[in-house]
């Protein structure tokens, strides 16, 4: 009986180890401007991250409805023209850090490549090696980076009449600042 | 003459009436009659049940959730460990007790941690 409580006690120490990394503000702007016309940038402070910080996998989740414009008319094309935030409410991404480990991590910024599948308005695009900057300052994980899409290959169409005024290649950038769960 | 005063008249309510409309203001949550008061149990259990149908109900809407605080930082408050409420400045609020009721745009729901998130939040009581 006792052998059985240790050994369910070491299980449980297992499963419940502290190997997540979590954030729910997370920061992800995207910027589809063009120079001398009016800015397309966008803001989002809510978005969700995990890291495993075991096998570097990770996942991440954006509210599109918590995207914020300057232009609130911007605002309401982007969600019922573009992104179609009511029929695609989320986007998400999941993919593996390559070669993550945490012990690697100090305070300054040390590049790694991240891979994985991004789904938004219901297209699912595979992103391969986003050089991302991770920093570890006590029990916070700092994850910083960048990368181009364009929104043709998540099936957004940019009428004739704007498409001299919105880029097709748009710019993400994203910072996440994990804790530890 | 008169004739010229008046389509200079119209050309100006015009461009009046255009420049509204392309810098209109964003919604004023804060000012914003909510549509749905509910418990943040509740509205965690109605996403249990049938997230699709829920998330249709209150996409975009402006609710009040109340309950207990888990979780505070400067610019959000979690209630009961299943409403995330994002706070468009630092919250300023001095909070007394840990019993919490806030107003806030239904933005989705978050699966990944079972979560209902809000956004542009005010602190009602």
């Amino acid at each position: 009986m006792k052998k059985l409580i240790y050994i369910i006690v070491l299980i449980s120490i297992n499963t419940f180890s502290q190997t997540k990394f979590i954030t729910k503000s997370g920061i992800v702007n995207f910027e589809a401007s063009v120079p001398s016309f009016e800015e397309v940038a966008a803001k989002n402070n809510s978005a969700t991250a995990i890291l495993d910080t075991e096998n570097g996998e990770f996942a991440a989740l954006v509210l599109v409805k918590g995207f914020r414009f300057k232009n609130a008319l911007m605002e309401e094309h982007f969600n019922e023209n573009y992104a179609e935030s009511d029929k695609y409410p989320k986007a998400t991404f999941k993919g593996k850090i390559d070669g993550f480990l945490i012990n690697k991590l100090t305070d300054k910024p040390s590049v790694f490549y991240l891979s994985g599948s991004l789904t938004f308005h219901g297209k699912t695009k595979t992103l391969e090696k986003v050089a991302v900057t991770i920093s570890k300052k006590e029990d916070q994980i700092n994850i910083v980076g960048n990368f181009t899409e364009k929104a043709s290959s998540f099936d957004i169409k940019i009428p004739k009449i704007v498409s001299s005024k919105i880029a097709n290649d748009i710019e993400v950038t994203f910072e996440f600042l994990l804790k530890s769960k | 003459m008169k004739k010229w005063s008046i389509l200079i008249v119209l050309c100006v309510v015009v461009v009046i009436i255009g420049y509204r409309y392309i810098y209109q203001d964003h919604r004023d949550i804060a000012t914003e009659t909510s549509i749905y008061k509910l418990t943040a149990s509740d509205i965690s259990n109605e996403f249990a049940i049938n997230p699709m149908s829920s998330e249709n109900k209150y996409l975009n809407k402006t609710i009040e959730v109340s309950g207990s605080i888990s979780d505070k930082n400067p610019q959000n408050i979690t209630i009961d460990g299943k409403v995330f409420c994002q706070f468009s400045n630092k919250i300023q609020t001095d909070l007394k007790t840990d019993q919490i009721k806030i107003k806030g745009r239904f933005i989705g729901y978050d699966d990944l941690l079972e979560q209902v998130k809000l956004d542009q939040c005010t602190i009602i009581d």
